[in-house]
């Protein structure tokens, strides 16, 4: 296993900023990408000159277009000295957040802004059929037949219900009724959940995240440099990732399923699960936060079906997961809006602020599983407040 | 009537002998000529030892569900008229997963561990897909 410990704490998120988000028609997925990023900007108050790396999540639709990163940095007036468009699906910001870390700490950067925008409707631009050649013409098509086929796998081998993956939708929900920005405000009860129809059996509609059309930033710079900027800085303390070929389970022998990337970011933080305050989990879907809950180390099979629905996973409980809403209820930014909330929760501005938070978590989850063959990436990071 | 083709795979180069072998109701995957390992889907090397040298194998075609779902909301208009259907991975006897639909089958009677065998279905003079159905033990 890799060794971060050097780079624990030695760099920080100050400044975070999220574009109007919903259902946003007519705006491009650059002009989101730039409106967050100026967001992020006027945040920290950071000089614009002193950004010198700018990282961007590659959209998943946007057709053949080059340079995306370097586009981005050029209509925010910025020459970057490091500059990349990445793809890793929704596990790309805290990969980003770990590229711009080892930019800044190597001396390649001051600052790094890390970037995304989406438009789910773009004008000018033939949708793609994502997928595998060897599961598309089966009619397999998309990440939601492939959490349908890890929810049955769960169900099957560890007995978790659609009433456990309800209670954790409702509980989302509940999170972004007191989120003024969510997408998705209506109260949701198990009920609801239980009635609204199949999308991909076993995962019905509320297992789902939303739909979304918005963009996120961050900006990471030196903890030291951080000192001087407006806001109070989320030092970065724990990194992890691993990308692994898995079809539905783990590899075989034991590695896979996101396990490293917390061993990771836990052994970088020097801390254990059981430190952590508050995270917010990579929730595509509802099988997704049963799946990192688990392989991350904050439950074991038994219990992790169970916890949403006794309380556990909000304010009070032993761990509050997505407590803006995620990407179920919140919106769906690719994880932005989890970097975004992570951070929220070291500066105490949450709206569902958990008390005196040390460490807030984030993962992430992309990847290419509807691919051939098909890989999946896991991101983890560990905030610490100063 | 207005229809929409269902998306076939396209045949590359080296996933050309596997659909070769389906025309002739065989289902065949990689063999490893270093290592014996049995690889899907078809590529260029082997991911155990990184060999190039391999041999297609037919397989027994006979295998168990390792996973179904059934989809409701198509991602694909050519599916709209099919739905509700069934996904299922099955795992090969010999162990490589794969998907496939499991057709003369109930969705209500589909469950994991089911044994299946494969049967073959002739879309054009290129593509026959494997599919499979319920067999005995």
């Amino acid at each position: 296993m890799n060794d971060l410990r050097r780079l624990r704490d030695r760099c920080a998120i100050v400044g975070i900023g999220l574009s109007r988000f919903g259902k946003v028609p007519g705006t491009s997925a650059m002009g989101f990408c730039l409106e967050a990023a100026r967001a992020a900007i006027e945040d920290c108050g950071i000089a614009r000159d002193t950004i010198d790396g700018v990282l961007v999540l590659m959209p998943a639709q946007m057709g053949e277009q080059h340079g995306w990163a370097s586009r981005v940095a050029a209509y925010l007036g910025i020459v970057p000295s490091f500059c990349a468009t990445v793809d890793m699906g929704g596990a790309t910001p805290i990969g980003m957040l770990q590229m711009a870390v080892l930019a800044v700490e190597s001396g390649t950067c001051q600052a790094v802004l890390c970037a995304f925008g989406t438009q789910t409707n773009p004008q000018g631009v033939i949708p793609q059929l994502f997928g595998s050649p060897w599961a598309i013409p089966y009619g397999d098509i998309g990440a939601i037949t492939f959490t349908a086929h890890q929810a049955r796998r769960q169900m099957h081998e560890h007995g978790v219900t659609s009433l456990d993956y309800g209670h954790i939708a409702v509980q989302w929900r509940q999170h972004a009724m007191a989120n003024p920005q969510a997408q998705m405000r209506k109260p949701m009860t198990i009920a609801d959940h239980q009635a609204s129809r199949f999308v991909a059996e076993p995962l019905r509609l509320f297992d789902c995240c939303l739909v979304t059309d918005g963009g996120g930033a961050f900006i990471v710079t030196s903890a030291e440099r951080a000192r001087d900027l407006r806001q109070r800085p989320a030092l970065v303390s724990g990194l992890g990732q691993v990308h692994s070929a898995e079809l539905i389970r783990p590899w075989d022998d034991g590695r896979g399923g996101g396990r490293e990337a917390g061993e990771q970011a836990f052994r970088m933080a020097g801390c254990t699960p059981a430190d952590i305050d508050v995270i917010q989990i990579y929730d595509a879907f509802t099988p997704r936060v049963v799946h990192d809950l688990v392989r991350y180390g904050f439950a074991d099979w038994e219990e992790v079906g169970r916890l949403a629905a006794s309380g556990q996973l909000t304010v009070g409980g032993r761990l509050p997961c997505n407590t803006a809403g995620g990407l179920l209820s919140e919106g769906h930014l690719s994880g932005m809006n989890h970097v975004a909330e992570a951070v929220r929760q070291i500066r105490g501005t949450s709206t569902t602020q958990v008390p005196d938070v040390a460490l807030s978590m984030c993962t992430g989850f992309g990847g290419a599983p509807h691919e051939a063959p098909p890989t999946v990436a896991y991101t983890a990071a560990i905030l610490r407040a100063p | 009537m207005f229809t929409i083709d269902k998306p076939l795979p396209a045949v590359t180069e080296d996933g050309a002998p596997y659909w070769e072998a389906t025309r002739r109701h065989q289902l065949c995957v990689q063999r490893c000529e270093r290592c014996g390992h049995l690889r899907f889907p078809p590529a260029v090397l082997c991911p155990k030892c990184l060999a190039t040298e391999h041999r297609w194998v037919a397989l027994s075609g006979r295998g168990r569900i390792f996973s179904f779902i059934v989809v409701h909301r198509p991602q694909h208009p050519a599916f709209f008229a099919d739905a509700p259907y069934n996904v299922a991975i099955v795992e090969l006897d010999e162990g490589p997963r794969l998907h496939a639909n499991v057709v003369g089958c109930a969705n209500a009677d589909l469950r994991i561990g089911l044994p299946v065998e494969v049967v073959f279905e002739k879309i054009d003079d290129e593509i026959t897909l494997p599919k499979f159905r319920p067999c005995a033990a």
